[in-house]
Parts: C-alpha cells; structure tokens; sequence
C-alpha cells in the first residue's frame, strides 16, 4: 500500500515536471524570436508574416482541390492521370527539372564582382519572389553556388563571365523596385565594389533553362 | 563517512528519484517565472499588441504549415491508391516521388553534419558594432553556401528546408527563412558524402569565415558529426504565379 502511494507521489511530479518543461521549451520558442525587436522591426515582421500565410493559404486551398479532385475520381473507380501530369509539372518546375518561361527581369553584371556579391543578389531576389533563375544560362538550384574572389568567380563548375546576366522569372516591377531601392543591394554593392556595375531590365518573356544536375540525394533517403 | 555512506544507502530509491524530481520541478518553476518576468517588463504599451499579433501570426503559421505536410501526405496516399492499375499511372507516381525528393517535399535521412552558431559572449569593443558580435543573415548564408560547394545534398537552418526559393535575410535581430522568424541558437543541419566535415574545413572559404567571425568577434560556432542527420521536408509552397513551363519542354509521358 505504502509502495502504491510512493509510485502515486512520482507519477504526479513527473507529470508535473513534464508539463513545465513543454510550457518552458513553448514560452521560450515563441518570444525568443521577437524578444528585442523595435517597433519598426516588428511592424515590418507583421506585415512579413501576414504575407507569408497568405501564400500558405493558397497553398493550401490548391492541396486541397487537388486531394477532393483525388479523392471524386476514385470514389469513381477513374484513374488521375490528368491530375498526376499537372502535379508533376508544378513540382517539376519549381524543383528545377523542367525549363521555365514568364515575366522577370534580366540582370546584367560587369567587373570583377565576388561570390558573396552574386550571392547577396541571389539571395535579394529570392526575398522579392523570384520563383525560377539562371546565370549565364545554369539554373540557379539548390547546390549550385557562387564561390571565388573577385573575377574569380565559379558557379558550380563552370568559371563565370565578365559580364554575365542573371534572369530571374518573377513580378518584374517588384524584382526590379526591390534591386533598387536605396539602400538596397545595387547601392550596397557599389559601395563595397564600386567597379561593378549592375543593369536591371525588366522583361515581359523570358526563359530559364532546366537544371543539369541530379538532384535527388545519394547520400540519403526518404525518412517514413 | 561509513555512517553518512551507510544513510545514504538506506534511503529508498523512490525517495533519491522523488527528490530528483522536486529538483527539477523547482528549476523549472524558477526558469517559468524568470521567462516569464523579463518580457512583461520589456513590453511598452506600443510593442505590445505587435508583439501579440506576430505571435498569433507566427502559430498560424505554424498550423498553415502542419496542414500542408497533412494535405500532401494525403495526396500522396490516394495517387498511390490507384497504382497498379495501369502502368502508365505507376510511372507518373514514380517520377512524382522523385521529383517531390528534387524540390525538396519529402523529409530525408542519411550521413551529415550538423554546425550551431550562437551569438558571441565578448564584451563589444570601443567604437565597434554590436552587429557584427551576432550571428546574421550573412553567417547562415555563407555556411550553406560553404556546405553546397563542399557536397551537401539537402540543408535545413532551424527546421526550415533551403530550396530553390530559399531566402535568409535579417530582420532586425532575428532571421527570417522561408516564411518563418528564427532565433539563435542557428542550428544547420545537412546531409551528404561521409566526408563532407573534413571537405568543408578544407575549404578557404570556410576557414576565412571561421577566423573572420569566430575568432574576430567571438562568433560560437560547434560542429557535430551525428550516425545520421534528419532534414525536414519544406513546408511551404510550390505553386509558381509567374513562372510557366516552356511549352515545348513538357514532362514526358
């Protein structure tokens, strides 16, 4: 009897101390991130967020005609081969596999740039949406990257041009304002390498070629 | 010391696990309300309906995120349903699965490593900026880049998958990837060649990083060489508003 309520008594802090640690590792998980932010800060973090959701929420409204699409055809006994090609060709294109066509802009560097000068571009793009790019014609995946001193500079295996163009497909006008902007990219670059120089022309069409590279890991698998 | 040898003995297991418990029961009471105190004394009466809406947005983010991986899961479910019934719809599955593995959708396993990079503890010195005793944007961006030309194949900042879409930028003191707000310690994880540590300090650029930030400013920068990392899948979107497939380049069959 006596051993039952011992049991009791350390089943009841262990679930206590279990609790505490899950509302400890929340509380410092949720304000971690915000603590020390200004007000300027966070309004831009907001306005970031409520963005960003809303993309998750179109996202979500597709996955989800998609699966009710799935799931009428075989309730019907048909097969979705229809729906199967339009899946792969979005995954397709967004992974890199397939070449890629729409509005962007076309930018054009001259001088002797550095990898992390590219990089930061790259980087500046892909925060203004830019959903497919190329450099010189070498789509831009996860893997390939920009390494070397100035005019010195590789992208995967291949050594980069002087000058040599980035197209990015994307809103044009906001990859364009977002390039430009003062203080932004173009601005910190010629502050830090002031002989390059960087033209942005926005472009109603324009084509970014597959990527060569295999991208599925051979060091890895999927995890179930 | 036999006698207090002998005491200790005699005391039941249950009664050393039960005082192990109160004590940490009581650090983590301590730790609660000591996490709890700070922010209510930071928050102005200006920060504080921000800081209640970011953290809103970010759990429906965080839910936005869950349903996503739960849609596509379920997706993938009734595609398979139908397999076996033609060939045709067995190949499309196949080269869906490895295409979902290309872009990054599908959660991986395999040999890697893992770097954490923690803010430095050095005092900031006369005339310098505290900027650059944090970790930033620039640090996560240079060591996935290092990470890419040294062989990964997959890489994870904090949870959140690198894909093609991938931006990391700074946004005040924290750092934003993919859709989500990020807060030090930065831990990137990446899978690749058995070798990929001992590629990556061999690389120059890696060792500059290295004596610019860690030994300059105090950057903490650990590795670890884990029996096997594991890399999220991305929980975002793959659906392109501008981009089209070149209409002669369709997917195959």
């Amino acid at each position: 009897m006596r051993r039952r309520r011992n049991q009791l008594t350390i089943a009841a802090v262990t679930f206590l101390l279990g609790v505490l640690v899950v509302l400890q590792l929340r509380t410092q998980a949720s304000s971690a991130a915000f603590a020390g932010l200004s007000s300027q800060d966070l309004t831009v973090l907001v306005a970031n967020l409520d963005d960003r959701n809303d993309q998750l929420r179109t996202e979500v409204a597709t996955l989800e005609r998609e699966l009710g699409v799935l799931a009428q055809n075989t309730e019907r006994g048909d097969v979705s081969v229809d729906e199967l090609r339009a899946d792969l060709r979005r995954v397709r294109l967004y992974a890199g596999i397939d070449p890629a066509m729409g509005q962007g802009v076309a930018v054009t560097v001259r001088g002797p740039i550095d990898g992390t000068g590219i990089e930061d571009l790259v980087n500046e793009l892909r925060n203004a949406g830019a959903e497919a790019m190329a450099i010189d014609d070498i789509r831009l995946v996860p893997g390939v990257v920009a390494i070397g001193a100035p005019g010195a500079v590789t992208l995967g295996s291949t050594a980069l041009e002087d000058p040599f163009t980035l197209n990015a497909i994307g809103a044009a006008d906001k990859l364009t304002g977002s390039l430009a902007r003062p203080g932004g990219i173009i601005a910190q670059l010629s502050a830090t390498q002031p002989e390059v120089t960087v033209e942005v022309t926005p472009l109603e069409r324009i084509a970014v070629p597959a990527t060569d590279r295999q991208l599925v890991p051979s060091h890895g698998h999927p995890r179930l | 010391m036999t006698s207090m040898t002998a005491r200790l003995r005699a005391i039941p297991t249950w009664q050393v696990t039960l005082g192990f418990a109160l004590l940490g029961l009581g650090f983590l009471i301590a730790a609660q309300l000591a996490a709890e105190g700070p922010r209510v004394r930071y928050t102005t009466q200006e920060r504080s309906p921000l800081i209640e809406t970011a953290t809103q947005l970010q759990k429906r983010q965080d839910e936005l995120k869950a349903r996503i991986l739960d849609l596509r899961e379920q997706i993938q479910g009734t595609e398979h349903a139908g397999e076996g019934s033609a060939e045709l719809v067995r190949q499309l599955n196949d080269q869906l699965q490895e295409a979902r593995i290309a872009a990054g959708l599908i959660p991986l396993t395999g040999t890697g490593i893992v770097l954490q990079l923690e803010d430095s503890q050095e005092p900031v010195g006369p005339g310098a900026d505290q900027a650059d005793y944090l970790v930033g944007a620039r640090d996560l961006r240079s060591i996935v880049e290092e990470l890419w030309a040294a062989g990964a194949e997959a890489i994870a900042i904090n949870g959140e998958r690198i894909t093609p879409t991938s931006a990391v930028i700074d946004v005040g003191p924290s750092i934003l990837v993919n859709a989500a707000y990020l807060a030090g310690p930065y831990q990137i994880t990446a899978l690749g060649p058995e070798d990929l540590y001992s590629r990556l300090s061999g690389s120059m650029g890696f060792v500059d990083l290295i004596r610019t930030r860690a030994q300059g400013f105090g950057i903490q920068v650990s590795i670890a060489e884990p029996e096997a990392v594991d890399i999220p899948a991305f929980a975002g979107t793959v659906t392109l508003r501008y981009a089209r497939p070149e209409p002669s380049a369709q997917a195959s069959p």
